[in-house]
């Protein structure tokens, strides 16, 4: 089995790598770039809300601060940037730690709320603000190559996807983290810390997010507070992760593709109900929680599981051999 | 100086609205344990709903209060039990899903509101809008607007007949006790179910009428829901998560900050100011002002 999902792995990357030597229609690169770029922001985002079990609202607002780190160093400090970016996430973890300080010793409402607050007071900050160029935006040099961001997008995804891969499912650091969610006491009795774990759940979550941030900048050339840091973006990744499945790592991808396809289509066809989008956006999460609170992957996980039960207590499918390889 | 006691004054009036709005708001928490991201959408509605009624019937919004308050009761009573069926039975996190589920209902009302009233911003007109008493004294001037002075008397009946229902009746006693141990209230007899269904109604239906209210003092948009969520969180996390008695202090002193600011600074800035205290707040008393929270 294990071997199997390796080998998709390494077909599932040689496409992506050699994808824009066949695909040279811009539009078409550019949504996919935008599809990457959104995986990379729900997994980012499940792992303080479906690994650690601490919902972040403020998820946008790391996005938007790593944006617009990049965008004040280049165009006010005239960084490259190369330099620009890994700045772009420094900003975003120490955001996450200012914010993380007071919030991530309480209860996971108290969290939810101040990350909300926060996003809203930093969207504000925006507003007001010279250097950020206030409601106007800002406007970056544009560098009109888009195969370099599709690899770029790519490969900050890719890495972010593989570490966080290691990190939750490998080391038991992920272990570690579902523990405190289930029973933030029953962690400490354990000797675990858990305010520290979740403080750093929490910028390694936010890390990924400002260097995406950054990239989202530069490549579309464009940011002001309303598209950045508006909540936007943490609606939809909320939605992504609680549809395709929280506290897994396959099912926010899976999330991103289903709900960035639709967003797509959306915007394509029914551009004139933006209002719409909102509330469909509302309705989704809504049912998925009600109906599906495990997401589309999460369920899938429970139904093989559970056949797999089904198998063996019928004594259908035991066979020792088999078992013995599986278990090498 | 010359506008400290104006600037006061306004504070009190401003912050009568806020207790009404987060003495239900942490009400529901105790009993339901969920915070409802909600709030602001359920007080735009009410906004809405004063706004039509006053429209169709041309009666004074005050006199529409009862009816406004039985309507919203009506549809938190019937919203409730999905609630409740999100945070109970065979799932993980259940919490965390109820978090999840009043962010989808404020995400939806909203697009539900924009799509249906539009952009615009309107106001409720009422009697007392346009007079205001003027006090003269020890060399100060005050003006006290009808308008808020009678929401401040809204404000207080509200909370005094929230008091005697918690502190007096059977039903209260039932409200207390879940708030303290759900399990164990449920052993001495108290349906939790049915209860939290109540307050989550008597919640909606009063966030409703204090809508009303509030779009007689400012303005009714579709866009105002959020603002006033953040306040709620604010009072609520300033008086401590589920500790009603420090509410009204709460929800005074935020009035105060916004008046103060809204004479001295930049009004702009309030948002920020309130983020500020929040923050620092939980960061050297995270069980709110008093100590008292959860």
């Amino acid at each position: 089995m294990k071997g199997l999902n390796f080998r998709w792995a390494i077909l599932l990357l040689a496409i992506l790598l050699a994808l824009p030597t066949f695909v040279h229609d811009t539009f078409v690169l550019r949504v996919i770039t935008e599809g990457i770029m959104w995986i990379g922001l729900a997994v980012a985002f499940d792992v303080i809300a479906g690994y650690t079990g601490y919902l972040n609202f403020g998820h946008g607002a790391f996005f938007g601060l790593g944006a617009y780190t990049v965008a004040i160093l280049m165009m006010r400090g005239n960084w490259p940037f190369a330099l620009a970016l890994p700045a772009g996430g420094v900003v975003a973890a120490i955001a996450a730690f200012i914010a993380g300080l007071p919030t991530l010793r309480l209860k996971g409402p108290y969290f939810a709320i101040a990350t909300w607050a926060l996003a809203r007071a930093i969207q504000q900050l925006a507003l007001m603000m010279d250097i950020t160029g206030g409601p106007d935006g800002m406007r970056l040099p544009a560098l009109l190559n888009p195969q370099f961001f599709y690899y770029l997008m790519f490969g900050v995804v890719a890495v972010t996807f593989t570490l966080l891969w290691y990190l939750l499912e490998r080391a038991p650091f992920g272990l570690k983290l579902k523990a405190i969610r289930e029973d933030d006491l029953g962690a400490k009795a354990l000797g675990l810390n858990p305010t520290k774990l979740k403080m750093q759940s929490f910028v390694l979550s936010s890390i990924p997010t400002g260097i995406l941030g950054g990239i989202y900048a530069y490549w579309i050339t464009f940011i002001d507070p309303a598209s950045t840091l508006g909540d936007m973006i943490s609606d939809q990744a909320l939605v992504m992760v609680v549809f395709g499945g929280m506290g897994t790592l396959l099912g926010p991808v899976i999330g991103a593709i289903v709900i960035f396809s639709f967003k797509t289509l959306f915007w394509a066809y029914l551009s004139d109900y933006q209002v719409l989008y909102l509330i469909i956006l509302g309705a989704l999460i809504a049912l998925s929680v009600v109906f599906m609170p495990n997401g589309l992957w999460g369920t899938y996980l429970g139904k093989r599981a559970t056949r797999r039960k089904e198998k063996e207590s019928t004594g259908e499918y035991i066979d020792l051999r088999v078992a013995q390889k599986e278990g090498e | 100086m010359e506008l400290l006691p104006q600037a006061l004054i306004d504070g009190i009036l401003l912050g009568g609205i806020y207790i009404t709005i987060a003495v239900a708001f942490s009400l529901t928490y105790g009993v339901m344990h969920v915070i409802d991201f909600a709030v602001g959408e359920w007080i735009m509605f009410g906004a809405f709903a004063g706004y039509y009624l006053n429209k169709l019937t041309g009666l004074d919004p005050f006199i529409l209060l009862p009816a406004v308050f039985l309507i919203f009761a009506l549809v938190g009573y019937l919203v409730q039990p999905v609630i409740h069926r999100v945070m109970s039975g065979n799932r993980g996190n259940p919490l965390l899903m109820g978090l999840v589920f009043t962010f989808a209902l404020a995400l939806m009302f909203q697009g539900v509101a924009l799509t249906v009233f539009g952009f615009y911003t309107n106001s409720i007109p009422s009697t007392f809008s346009e007079g205001s008493i003027l006090i003269e004294k020890l060399g100060l001037s005050m003006t006290i607007p009808t308008i808020r002075l009678a929401g401040l008397c809204y404000a207080l009946g509200i909370t005094a007949m929230l008091h005697y229902l918690l502190k007096k009746t059977t039903f209260g006693l039932g409200v207390r006790a879940l708030a303290q141990h759900k399990d164990a209230a449920g052993l001495m007899g108290v349906n939790g179910k049915r209860t939290g269904a109540y307050v989550y109604a008597i919640y909606v239906g009063i966030s409703a009428m204090t809508g009303v209210l509030i779009g007689c003092i400012f303005s009714v948009s579709a866009q105002m829901g959020a603002q006033y969520t953040i306040f709620a969180f604010f009072v609520v996390v300033l008086a401590g998560m589920g500790y009603l008695a420090g509410v009204p202090w709460a929800a005074l002193l935020l009035g105060m900050v916004q008046s103060i600011f809204l004479i001295y600074f930049d009004p702009g800035h309030t948002l920020l100011a309130v983020f500020a205290i929040l923050y620092t707040i939980l960061l050297i008393s995270p069980k709110g002002l008093f100590g008292r929270g959860v």
